[in-house]
């Protein structure tokens, strides 16, 4: 116990989570539900799609390669908590809207439906089109559905996941996203700014 | 054990606290300053975009937290929201020893003399407030000098015909101007104007025992690596305390000014760094919250004396909350304008400050500061992509080649525009929260068109080869309240119409001051923090002043 | 009775005591039998948050090298490891992830001596040069501090493991003085070890001595061969390869001057910088610019002691065309005077144009 004091409780206590945790290892290797913290797989190729379409690849690398999804997922069990909910239930909304109208899943979709179906998101009007479509194909939607997609298909999500795509893209790798400063280097922008102190010239002058 | 009686409370260490705090202790005085935060360190939060105090996606880098703070915000009639710190309505201020001075932008603006004489000026103005200081800039005139000398100015007025009469030019030569800033030098004169470099609170020399700015990318929302930014937290406030006869609490919040039985204000309760409930008693009770916080707490200090809160008697704690109505124009080049030299904001031209025909009041216009590359996403031109390939495509190529030209417009105050408490709204503490609420003036019109077509024909004079204006008030619009907060104590000398007298002494006591914004009685077409800093040694040179000849404020 | 009592309460309490420990101890002990012998696969990586980190090492050049040589295991490097990777797991199982696996200064400074061992010429190297400065040599240098406040932007390029803030490492950050380091401990520790410019979590390649014969090779056109060498950026708590960092654009006199492609070079300019004008020869910039335009630092400076002493002859004959002695001259840096400062020596220096005075008139060098 040289510099750091640990008191007896204390020390039990450490050792005690210590033991019991590690002992829950093996298992924890084989139950692993989801990859994320947050989205279910599912979820999580779902977002990736998206916010691929919001950053696309072209001659840069997009959302996905720069780990979007993931730095979203962390922020949801972090500082966006509170956005748990729009999350969960927009992002289901997304694929039974998909499924009624297109038979497939979002990521599915090739490429143009899937920004056509975005731009109509944000300009709030995909829930009506996805309604209408459904009655047109004498397909309509159980009740329970039609009410996810009027309550959840809604442009303020789409604002929701603009921002945070924006975010995980152009903000610091701490945070989950930006993978190796891809955003950075695209715009140009030197990650670790080069700069020294002035203060050589400062001394020499006297000052 | 109760805590020892002192001198003075001063509550809040910002712009304005800190330098009372320091004006008082060197006097003589013994001083408690309460502050709600902690020390901000630059290794806590550094440059992190998504986490600083401009861009607070994930929060406030340096306070105040989400998780114990809150407010109410009246969107319009009816309509009551709730909002975190870190979002938009809430107008956050930095929780911190030095609060909004450790991460300001740091412009360093004296107010013009026609800025404290807004009535005489330009007439009563229907539906607005618009009324003079009690006080000429004459009498803040030797407060700006200190307040430039003792915490530290680069600058050089002589440049800038339309500056305000001065004894003693500012301690450090100006900063040289990035590569936005030399070609907008070039332009605004070949337009007439009068370009000048902004005075800042930053050292362009080494000064005060602290080293040269360096120049870093991120200036505004984040502290400094290097010291170099001077705020009331390395400068005042450790005077203060090398007095000894500053005692500095940190994570002290203070609910209430407490009154006896004889109507007679004895000090504060306030919770301590464990959440306790503690009474500390003085003699002079000093409110430097900023505009939302101490009206706050005057509304929350509630007796039989002061039915509606201390120094409410008229209705007026609180009224006449005022920002910037914030304006100008963006503007692409076909080359590079960006060099990735911080602040970003380094020209302005003053021209357009008061006397525009058919325009009440004006502001300065300067370049802006970076836009990181997060903010940088929402600045489009009307019309253009939002999301897709096409906004990456923007981002790519415009980051380096857009000219900001902005300023703040003397926003005009309204008596509907205010701070009030929620009641049945409470923070961590149990105290009730702000509620901000009303209109500001539709008049801002006018005035925000006007320097938005300045800075466009700025850009466009530069070369610009596309430009948009921003911030145009174009109809109703609730009432602000961001960083640059003011006017909700407004001074003046009838007790009738004003919350403190032009020493900041709340009307209705003998022992209560304000020091912060909130005195304002107009806030000026400039960035405010160098009028708070005059004004906190206006407030607190009188108060130790009259001390010292013995007035005891009873 | 009552007595009785007690005393069996006590002796039962006693043995469950004993019961329970010797039950932690077996579980324990199994346990660490079991973290040491199996593959880091089925240990360390199975948790997911670090397994990017355990493939790069498993295609690196050091993949014999196991996860607890330098991370410690459990026991071995005490009560922090136990607790950081037993909170790892309980905070994975409440849901939230932990962040990937930071290293303590403590650990940093074990990982030297872990270098150490099989890289004993690179440790002495570095051991015999400037980078080698102890806590005490660089923070609690007078003449720096009493003309310069320290900031928390000292720690960028010294002592970047720090864990705390600057206000915690010296008790005094005026410039007045007199300054102590808090902790006594910090006195005699390396700010700048092995880490600060390695990483081994890389993809691997073996290291490779330019070909001096080369010219391009040794300027413009030189490329790292050892992806190891990254930067500790001490804000984002992680290394950055050198091919990340930026190369930098340097001006002298308003022009642009030609900087080498080596990435190894953005190293050194992280912390040798010029200012953020980046003008040449400010601040500690030491680009070479004038007849040496274009060189890296590595094509003279021995990379782990800095030592640049006998390189000029590695590309000039001893006896220079001017009938100087290459293996003599004055070209350091640290002498501003220096009438052959290597790093911005320029043609005009000597063979003067009848406007400037040759160093030749101003320093007449030794003449053989």
């Amino acid at each position: 116990m040289d510099e750091t004091i640990y008191s007896r409780r204390k020390f039990i206590k450490t050792l005690s989570i210590g033991v019991g945790s590690l002992l829950l290892l093996p298992r924890c290797t084989f139950s692993k539900a989801s990859d994320w913290r947050f989205f279910t797989n599912e979820e999580g190729a779902l977002v990736d799609a998206i916010v691929e379409q919001i950053i696309p690849t072209d001659e840069w690398p997009g959302a996905k390669y720069a780990m979007v999804t993931n730095f979203i997922d962390k922020q949801l069990v972090g500082p966006y908590t509170r956005h748990q909910e729009i999350y969960r239930n927009s992002l289901s909304a997304i694929q039974i809207a998909c499924k009624k109208a297109f038979s497939k899943k979002f990521e599915e979709l090739a490429w143009d439906e899937q920004t056509d179906f975005l731009v109509s998101l944000e300009k709030n009007e995909i829930a009506t089109k996805v309604l209408d479509k459904s009655v047109a194909n004498g397909n309509p939607i159980r009740d329970a559905d039609k009410a996810i997609i009027e309550n959840w298909l809604k442009s303020n999500f789409f604002s929701l996941i603009r921002n945070h795509t924006m975010q995980g893209f152009y903000g610091s790798p701490r945070h989950g996203g930006n993978y190796k400063f891809v955003s950075y280097r695209m715009i140009g922008l030197d990650p670790y700014p080069i700069m020294g102190q002035n203060r050589y010239k400062a001394s020499s002058n006297g000052q | 054990m109760a805590n020892k009686h002192v001198n003075a409370i001063v509550v809040g260490s910002g712009a304005g606290g800190g330098v009372v705090a320091k004006e008082l202790s060197v006097a003589g005085m013994s001083v408690v300053l309460f502050e709600r935060g902690g020390w901000a360190k630059y290794d806590d939060h550094d440059q992190d975009e998504l986490f600083s105090q401009r861009t607070t996606v994930l929060g406030n880098a340096y306070g105040p937290d989400n998780i114990r703070y809150k407010r109410v915000r009246m969107w319009s009639e009816g309509e009551k929201t709730i909002v975190l710190p870190n979002e938009g309505g809430y107008g956050n201020n930095a929780a911190c020893v030095g609060s909004g001075t450790v991460s300001y932008g740091a412009m360093a603006w004296r107010f013009m003399p026609e800025d404290f004489k807004m009535k005489s000026t330009y007439g009563h103005v229907e539906g607005t407030t618009l009324e003079d200081w009690p006080i000429s800039y004459e009498d803040l005139e030797p407060c700006y000098e200190k307040a430039e000398w003792e915490i530290g100015v680069a600058g050089d007025d002589s440049l800038n015909p339309f500056a305000p009469p001065r004894k003693k030019p500012q301690p450090m030569p100006p900063f040289e101007h990035n590569k936005e800033a030399q070609l907008l030098e070039v332009t605004a004169k070949r337009l007439g104007w009068h370009p000048f470099p902004i005075p800042m609170l930053r050292n362009s020399i080494p000064y005060g025992g602290r080293p040269q700015c360096y120049r870093i990318r991120g200036c505004v929302g984040f502290a400094c690596p290097v010291n170099a930014k001077c705020g009331t937290h390395n400068t005042v406030i450790p005077v203060a305390i090398a007095t000894g006869n500053c005692e500095l609490r940190t994570h002290c919040v203070v609910s209430e000014i407490n009154v006896d039985d004889s109507g007679k204000i004895t000090g504060v309760t306030y919770f301590d760094e464990k959440n306790k409930k503690q009474t500390q008693t003085a003699d002079i009770v000093v409110v430097a919250g900023s505009a939302t916080e101490t009206a706050r707490l005057l509304l929350n200090s509630k007796s039989s004396f002061f039915p509606t809160g201390i120094g409410n008697e008229n209705d007026w704690v609180g009224r006449n909350l005022q920002d910037h109505a914030y304006c100008g124009a963006n503007g692409i080049f076909d080359h590079d304008i960006y060099d990735d030299k911080g602040p970003g904001a380094s020209i302005a031209i003053s021209d357009f400050n008061h006397h525009n025909p058919g325009i009440v009041g004006g502001g300065v216009i300067c370049n802006e500061f970076n836009a990181l590359p997060y903010l940088f996403t929402g600045i489009r031109p009307p019309g253009a992509a939002r999301w897709g390939a096409e906004h990456k495509k923007f981002q790519r190529e415009n980051y380096k080649r857009i000219g900001r030209a902005q300023g703040p417009y003397q926003e005009l105050p309204t008596f509907d525009g205010r701070v009030d408490v929620d009641n049945t709204v409470k923070d961590f503490w149990g105290i009730p929260v702000c509620r901000l609420s009303g209109k500001a003036s539709i008049k801002d019109a006018d005035g925000t068109a006007f320097m938005a077509d300045k800075a466009e024909k700025w850009l466009l004079e530069a070369g610009a080869i596309q430009t948009w204006k921003t911030g145009v008030v174009t109809g109703e619009r609730p009432v602000g309240g961001g960083q640059h907060q003011a006017g909700t104590c407004r001074m003046g000398n009838d007790p009738k119409t004003s919350v403190c007298d032009k020493y900041g002494r709340v009307h209705s006591t003998p022992n209560v001051f304000v020091a912060d914004g909130s005195l304002h009685v107009t806030n000026g077409g400039f960035n405010p923090a160098l009028t708070i800093m005059a004004l906190g040694y206006w407030v607190g040179g009188y108060i130790a002043g009259e001390w010292l000849k013995g007035n005891r404020f009873k | 009775m009552a007595m009785e009592n007690k005393k069996s309460r006590k002796s039962n309490f006693v043995t469950v005591s004993i019961i329970i420990l010797v039950g932690i101890i077996l579980l324990f002990s199994s346990f660490y039998t079991y973290w040491n012998a199996a593959p880091a696969e089925q240990t360390c990586a199975s948790c997911h948050e670090i397994s990017l980190r355990v493939t790069s090492l498993s295609h690196s050049a050091h993949r014999e090298v196991s996860c607890k040589e330098c991370h410690g295991t459990a026991l071995s490097n005490g009560l922090h490891s136990l607790k950081e990777k037993s909170m790892m797991i309980v905070e994975h199982l409440r849901g939230k992830n932990a962040d990937e696996v930071r290293m303590n200064e403590e650990q940093y400074l074990t990982v030297m001596e872990n270098c150490r061992r099989c890289h004993t010429s690179e440790f002495s190297n570095w051991k015999s040069g400037g980078h080698s400065a102890t806590y005490t040599d660089i923070f609690l240098d007078e003449k720096h501090n009493s003309v310069e406040q320290l900031n928390y932007d000292c720690l960028r390029c010294h002592g970047m493991f720090y864990e705390n803030s600057i206000d915690e490492l010296v008790d005094n950050r005026t410039t007045k003085g007199p300054w102590n380091l808090t902790d006594k401990k910090k006195a005699t520790q390396a700010t700048i070890t092995c880490s600060v410019c390695h990483s081994i979590h890389t993809d691997g390649d073996i290291k490779q001595t330019p070909d001096y014969a080369n010219p391009a090779e040794i300027f413009y056109d030189r490329n790292s061969k050892v992806p190891e060498v990254s930067f500790y950026v001490r804000a984002e708590k992680t290394h950055v390869p050198v091919n990340l960092l930026s190369k930098p654009k340097i001006t002298h006199e308003g022009e642009e001057i030609m900087v080498s492609d080596d990435p190894l070079m953005r190293n050194c300019v992280q912390c040798h910088a010029p200012n953020s004008f980046h003008i040449s020869a400010t601040s500690d910039d030491r680009t070479p610019r004038g007849v040496h335009e274009g060189l890296s630092c590595m094509a003279c400076h021995e990379p782990h002691s800095n030592d640049a002493r006998n390189s000029c002859i590695k590309c000039h004959p001893a006896i220079s065309n001017c009938n100087l002695d290459v293996t003599t001259m004055n070209t350091t840096y640290a002498d501003a005077d220096s009438p052959n400062n290597i790093h911005w020596v320029s043609c005009i220096d000597c063979h003067t144009d009848g406007s400037k005075k040759s160093v030749f008139e101003k320093n007449k060098p030794v003449l053989r």
